[in-house]
């Protein structure tokens, strides 16, 4: 990094004044590239990242090519059942090994000079090979941490991380909101679109978990849904629900330590949801407050720092990928209960298409939106984005419905219009920069 | 050319003038009521969705109350991905009649979408599947199916872009 870092050191771009009823960040943070480049070091190179979900690496040989910040690996599902992460490149000239996103290898040869690597990475077949040529100098670079938790694989570059257990801390019985839904397990269902933004990812990390946004943007999505149900098109499960959207419903917002953030807000439908055909078998296997929070809370999780997961109109897993300080890819997949009924997963896809694609009826407002405030952060004559609503309304420690779901948020409002949550976020993002 | 593949031409020239002109009523009533507005999504790099009831598409509107919907929302003047609306122009192409079996017609046809907003110009593809009926003596539009050739999808994506 250049000198100008060390002038403007990054504690200065968080305004944290909590005595004084202040919390602001300074602008520059999503539009400033040797900010980015920090990021990119100290934050997506030195955490636990999410890669995919088991589903998708199901069977011996099948690999899934993502990104750690900017770096390429590919998850490999081995012989003996588990799983491996290795940089993608061949070890030879760096080309990308894995011709697809996603497949099935046992074992991958390099297009370029034809060098070839077993499934557990070590490098067994050199064209024209040398005489006298160790192989094992050639195997393929493991990633330092790999684990999953309830099917959601993560990974780490650096071995200087948490154990996952202890870093998704109270994110976990948020997940497992998600994991119990299903005694077979959850699937990714095809179809997995990919857009880009022309925007800095913290944006899309804070839209993720912005309830004050939605009486707004999605006002209208409210509406078209509400003047398609005047003419009786779409009921039962088929019907998309809208009631929330208008506020007046009970919400919640947490920091949920490590910067993961989470909202809620309760369901005026609940029954028109696909889990719903599953309610007895909850009510019989999960705690009451699992199964009210399962059923009647609509939820997005964010997890530090690059998925979140969607259990609110459908079931989404949304996945960032960062490019530059102005700019980040999104892939999200509808992830579902194995082996439930055709009608709840047509009914959940439906939904997951009227709302959450960029060429449904609600996403796209929120990606036309986020790009306007990048665009908006280079004024920097008025330099501060503030989170200040709520500060009257903090609880520190759980509130009730927290507590009856068993986590325990450092801080959280019972309200999702405030932006208490976002405070942790940035803490943890400054602490990174700051120690990494 | 035959008399059908004018009349097909003609019927996708005009949708595509229609929604370049914006002039959504008329747009619609070229789908008859159960018309199916398919747009599936890419499952890997070379293949689409093609179970579009249990698979995840970009759009799938099962009859014209759908297409109803993007025009209410786009008219409302409140969705902030279609204000302002991008400009678009449609330039179809190998408009190919492939079946006509009574007042049933199936048809293909390739289209160029430029549009410009505010990310400024860009240029996009689609193929089109169509299937038409006879609805007292004009052809109407009964399935649209866009293979929209893009994956990573740049800026909101609605009716008019594809």
């Amino acid at each position: 990094m250049d000198g100008s870092i060390v002038e403007n050191p990054v504690s200065a771009l968080v305004d944290d004044r909590m005595d004084e009823g202040m919390f602001r960040v300074d602008r520059s943070v999503y539009t400033d590239e040797d900010i980015f480049e920090q990021e990119i070091a100290k934050i997506f190179e030195k955490s636990w990242i999410f890669l995919c979900h088991e589903n998708q690496v199901e069977k011996h040989g099948d690999y899934f090519w993502t990104e750690i910040g900017r770096q390429p690996v590919f998850v490999h599902r081995q012989d003996d059942g588990s799983l491996k992460c290795f940089i993608n490149a061949c070890s030879h000239r760096a080309a990308i090994l894995t011709p697809f996103r996603q497949g099935n290898a046992k074992t991958l040869t390099c297009r370029f000079h034809g060098w070839s690597y077993k499934c557990d990475g070590a490098c067994i077949g050199i064209k024209n090979e040398e005489p006298d040529t160790d192989k094992s100098t050639f195997d393929l670079r493991e990633i330092a941490r790999l684990d999953s938790y309830g099917g959601f694989v993560f990974g780490s570059l650096s071995a200087d991380v948490p154990s996952l257990d202890d870093w998704l801390g109270e994110a976990k019985s948020w997940i497992d909101l998600m994991v119990v839904q299903s005694t077979e397990g959850l699937e990714v269902v095809p179809g997995s679109p990919i857009y880009a933004i022309d925007g800095n990812w913290k944006f899309q990390a804070e839209n993720s978990v912005d309830g004050y946004h939605v009486s707004t943007v999605h006002r209208v999505f409210a509406n078209t849904i509400a003047a398609r149900e005047g003419k009786g098109e779409y009921t039962g499960i088929k019907k998309t629900e809208a009631g929330r959207m208008a506020g007046g419903v009970p919400t919640g917002s947490y920091d949920l330590g490590n910067g993961h953030m989470a909202v809620w807000a309760q369901h005026t439908t609940p029954e028109v949801r696909p889990i719903w055909e599953q309610k007895e078998r909850l009510e019989r296997d999960l705690t009451p407050a699992q199964v009210d929070w399962i059923l009647n809370k609509g939820r997005n999780l964010y997890i530090f720092p690059n998925v979140m997961l969607m259990d609110n109109p459908s079931t989404q897993i949304r996945v960032m990928k960062p490019i530059s300080a102005s700019r980040m890819d999104v892939s999200v997949y509808c992830i579902a209960p194995k082996g439930e009924s055709d009608t709840a997963r047509a009914g959940r896809l439906r939904k997951f298409e009227d709302f959450y694609l960029t060429a449904g009826m609600a996403t796209s407002d929120d990606l036309a939106a986020l790009e306007d405030t990048q665009e908006g952060s280079l004024a920097t004559g008025a330099k501060w984005n503030e989170f200040t609503r709520g500060m009257d309304s903090i609880i520190y420690g759980p509130d009730k419905e927290a507590a009856a779901l068993g986590f325990n948020p450092p801080v959280c409002t019972e309200n999702w219009d405030h932006e208490i949550h976002y405070h942790g976020f940035y803490r943890q993002w400054l602490k990174m920069l700051e120690e990494n | 050319m035959s008399d059908l593949q004018k009349e097909v031409t003609n019927l996708i020239y005009r949708e595509s003038t229609l929604l370049d002109r914006r002039e959504w009523d008329d747009w619609i009533d070229l789908y008859t009521e159960d018309a199916i507005y398919w747009v599936p999504s890419w499952a890997n790099e070379e293949e689409t969705t093609d179970d579009p009831e249990l698979q995840l598409n970009l759009i799938y509107l099962r009859n014209r109350g759908g297409l109803e919907d993007r025009v209410f929302r786009i008219e409302s003047r409140d969705s902030y991905a279609s204000v302002p609306l991008d400009r678009t122009v449609h330039v179809v192409g190998n408009v190919l009649v492939e079946n006509e079996n009574g007042d049933e017609v199936e048809a293909t046809a390739n289209c160029i979408i430029h549009t410009y907003g505010k990310k400024g110009g860009l240029t996009r593809g689609s193929l089109y599947d169509f299937s038409m009926r006879r609805v007292d003596g004009e052809l109407r539009i009964t399935r649209k199916k866009i293979t929209f050739i893009d994956d990573r999808l740049e800026g909101p994506i609605d009716v008019y872009h594809l």
